[in-house]
């Protein structure tokens, strides 16, 4: 065991292990197949963590991250981008409701460029008021484009509906007012508040050396100490739905949608599992209720639905599309009829075995580079639990014909349903 | 991640470790690599559309998306129950003067899976039922293009660039939505006899194979599928026009797309095209490239810009396309301080330090491109379609390497022209809202 670590546990051929000096996990996931490596460090810290009237502030601090820190910067010759996309890097952040995480997929050589830069910046970020400026029109124009679309809109709407209380409700860009309002001591802030080595884990997935990159890992992070306040625990409910809601998005456009939204279980809760095999007998593929039900009765020109994994309860949802000369009404109607069906009547063993075979060919697919593994591995660390990511197979494979009814009747409810339309504008051609 | 006792990566050239098979008419390119179960693959065959025709590409566009409805004796269902219940991908796309497809399965499904590929490209039923509900899915991608200012806008540029005939042409939305209607089951029957068979055709496989019973079943289904005879039906160049601007409006719109650009007579093959390649790229090839830290990083004024060498191929000339995405009230000055950092760039051009700096940057990323069996197999069948051998894939860093900064700002100079660019603009603006002038 090299200096300063201990080991936690392994799965799956992942090996899970903590710094001695402040916490910070790290994941290791050996893969030779290529010359090169994934790192990614996940920050258990999103959306679900701002304070009202701060929406968007973790996006608008991803942004920040990349203006410099105490020895990567531009002034110093050494921009985030610059040094890193030298080498071939690709580089980039993203942020959802309960992670953000940074990554670098590069040539296996240039791995300690990596480590290097996220122990620098993860305590030693400038967040300049200039900068913050500057990114802050970047951002605005972000949303813009956001906003162009009818889709995004739709399900912010939804979201926002569907969530009276907890901040799911609002969009991981946040409101245009928050961000136009966003002060630099407001990020500094939740900088000093969420941005540690014990809210953070490393992952390494790729064809690299266990020993000196353990060791690399130590000597970068290990001086990074935690802020002296502990982490924050935050509390977020949502009150029970009751009653049905409905909400409806109006823009220009050519072709409407229709979305159904359900409430689901928090992402590590078992009854997660069944809900995402109910949905993959409902929308995936040719053989699908949707498919069949919808798009090749010419109702729909498609349809899909799936399940969110998050900390607290989401939304299970189905999108689909009218067909021209259909109503937004028929089609949510008959994506209804297609989950009272399941509620009532349940699933075939054959439905549940194809949607099985269609996972399990699905986790080979995610090992096929760095990259997917690195970024379900993300997900799974903000659901609870790193080992989500190892466990699915088997937690999806337990899932039963009774499961899925079951399950269907427990969530698929009418009145805990939120339904949105987005309609065409007037005057605008239609579907 | 179980690794595989495969020779590693890097110790031997890609050329020494592909394999390369003739089957009839059909060219098998394998290489395995130590992913486990994992097979992946991507063919290509050309098409050979006439372009003088202006319904061509959209009538072979509905010919691939009804591929999947029948074949042989299966029915959409049967081939569906073939790939779900073995969690196997199959896709098929038009590709202008190619049809592509590509797809992946598990190593034991991988063999079934493309002897379906063959069953759906040679003998696919074209049930009339279905043709309805494929030009309804077709018009409803049609009109997601058209909710999109990034998609109006390049497809407004392109418009003004080429004339109908040439493979980077677009046809308009409205014109394509017009014409789906009048498409009936014989012309996608006929297309399909015309136009589909082994010509050109390579097939790439990619991952953990059993080589042997894939050459089986591609000697099996493939190597009896005869060449059509057809010949190429399109304009190689793209006719000068004076520079102009289009816009499209689109109320709801508030972020604008803005599409600048120029046609280039440079063919993908051409000494000069990787100097131009890499110049292009300080310019605005990624985040650190000039556009962006200019634009985006100094002066905050769009979330993205970036430049590129678009639509280049060894058989036609292509345009070069800068891009830049602005909100309503930064569009002005959004293009003017665009169209500055091209006149510098053609101007003083590049120096040997961002040179460099793109060249780790280009081989760096070539290398992580490959490492996935997907990057591996479209890389591959991309260099065979342009005409290179195998060993390009090699040969590529070295030939990076070896571009001088003379090399480079000589490219500059004979090809990038501020004066000549066109301009396409799409979101909540009019004509007279904006000047453009590069």
């Amino acid at each position: 065991m090299p200096e300063g670590f201990a080991f936690e546990e392994a799965s799956q051929g992942i090996a899970a292990y903590r710094l001695a000096a402040n916490g910070l996990q790290v994941l290791l996931l050996r893969d030779a197949t290529a010359p090169v490596a994934a790192f990614m460090i996940t920050y258990l810290v999103g959306s679900r963590h701002e304070p009202e009237g701060r929406t968007g502030a973790f996006h608008f601090l991803e942004h920040l991250m990349f203006k410099g820190s105490a020895r990567f910067n531009k002034e110093a010759g050494a921009s985030v981008f610059g040094i890193l996309q030298r080498t071939g890097a690709r580089v980039n952040a993203t942020t959802s409701l309960d992670r953000t995480n940074y990554y670098e997929m590069l040539p296996v050589e240039h791995l300690p460029l990596a480590v290097e830069i996220e122990a620098d910046r993860m305590r030693g970020a400038l967040l300049r008021r200039e900068d913050m400026e500057r990114e802050r029109t970047v951002i605005l124009n972000e949303l813009d484009r956001g906003e162009n679309d009818p889709i995004r809109k739709l399900f912010h709407a939804v979201w926002s509906a569907a969530f009276t209380e907890h901040p799911y409700r609002h969009p991981v860009i946040g409101w245009r007012k928050d961000v136009e309002q966003m002060t630099p001591d407001d990020l500094r802030q939740l900088y000093d508040t969420w941005y540690r080595p014990d809210n953070a884990t490393v992952s390494v997935i790729g064809d690299f050396d266990k020993t000196k990159t353990l060791e690399c890992i130590r000597r970068h992070f290990e001086p990074v100490a935690n802020p002296p306040k502990p982490l924050p625990v935050v509390c977020a409910r949502e009150p029970a739905q009751e009653q049905a809601r409905r909400v409806v998005v109006e823009q220009a456009g050519w072709q409407g949608a229709v979305m159904l939204a359900w409430k689901s279980p928090c992402g590590m809760d078992t009854d997660t599992d069944a809900l995402d095999m109910l949905f993959a007998v409902l929308s995936a593929g040719k053989h699908s209720r949707l498919y069949r039900r919808l798009t090749d009765r010419g109702l729909t020109t498609s349809a899909w639905g799936t399940v969110s994994r998050f900390r607290d309860p989401g939304l299970a949802y189905v999108f689909a599309r009218p067909a021209p000369g259909k109503t937004h009404e028929e089609v949510a109607a008959a994506i209804q009829e297609a989950v009272d069906e399941i509620r009532d009547n349940g699933v075939e063993e054959a439905e549940l075995r194809r949607a099985a075979n269609q996972r399990k060919a699905q986790a080979a697919f995610s090992r096929d580079g760095a990259f997917s593994a690195a970024a379900e591995l993300s997900e799974a660390l903000a659901a609870g639990d790193w080992k989500l990511y190892a466990s699915m197979q088997d937690r999806l494979s337990a899932v039963s014909a009774e499961d899925a009814q079951r399950v269907a009747r427990r969530y698929l409810v009418r009145n805990a349903c939120t339904t949105g339309f987005y309609r065409i504008a007037d005057g605008e051609a239609s579907a | 991640m179980t690794v595989l006792s495969e020779a590693p990566p890097g110790k031997q050239s890609f050329v020494e470790r592909i394999s390369e098979r003739r089957m009839g008419p059909c060219r098998l390119i394998a290489l395995r690599t130590p992913i486990r179960d994992v097979v992946t693959w991507c063919g290509s065959f050309a098409s050979a559309p006439d372009l003088g025709r202006r319904e061509a590409l959209l009538l072979q566009h509905l010919v691939v998306s009804m591929l999947d409805k029948g074949a042989g004796a299966l029915d959409q269902f049967a081939i569906a129950e073939i790939l779900e219940t073995r969690g196997a991908e199959l896709a098929f796309a038009s590709d202008t003067l190619r049809i592509d497809f590509a797809g992946r399965a598990l190593k034991e499904d991988a063999p079934e899976a493309l002897g379906l590929a063959a069953l759906q490209l040679r003998e696919p039923l074209f049930p009339e039922e279905e043709l309805p509900k494929a030009k309804d899915r077709i018009a409803a991608s049609v009109k997601r293009s058209m909710e999109s200012t990034a998609a109006q806008a390049s497809r407004a540029l392109r418009q003004r660039l080429y004339d109908a005939a040439h493979p980077n042409h677009a046809q308009s939305f409205e014109a394509q939505l017009a014409q789906l209607q009048d498409f009936s089951i014989d012309d996608v029957r006929t297309y399909h006899a015309a136009h589909f068979g082994a010509n050109a055709f390579t097939l790439v496989v990619i991952g953990d194979m059993d080589e042997d019973a894939l050459a089986k079943v591609v000697d099996e289904r493939f190597a009896s599928w005869p060449p059509r005879d057809m010949a190429p039906r399109f304009a190689a160049t793209a006719e000068q026009r004076m520079p102009g601007s289009s816009v499209v409006t689109l109320p709801d719109k508030e972020n604008v797309d803005v599409r600048l650009g120029h046609t280039l007579s440079i063919r993908r093959n051409a000494d000069e095209y990787l100097p131009l390649f890499l110049a292009n790229f300080v310019l605005g090839g990624n985040f650190s490239a000039r556009l962006m830290q200019t634009i985006r990083d100094e002066m905050g004024l769009t979330y993205g810009i970036g430049s590129s060498l678009a639509g280049v191929s060894t058989e036609y000339g292509g345009h070069w396309q800068v891009g830049v995405t602005l909100s309503k009230e930064h569009v002005q000055r959004g293009i003017d301080e665009t169209a500055k950092q091209l006149r510098r760039f053609v101007a003083d051009g590049i120096t040997s330090e961002e040179l460099e700096e793109k060249k780790t940057t280009v081989t760096g990323s070539f290398k992580v491109g490959l490492s996935t069996t997907f990057g591996l197999a479209k890389t591959l069948l991309a260099n065979i379609e342009q005409g290179f051998p195998l060993g390009y894939l090699d040969e590529f860093p070295e030939k990076i390497r070896r571009i001088t900064v003379d090399e480079a700002n000589s490219a500059i100079a004979q090809t990038f022209v501020p004066d000549a660019l066109h301009s396409a603009l799409a979101g909540n603006i009019r004509e007279e809202d904006v000047r453009v002038i590069c």
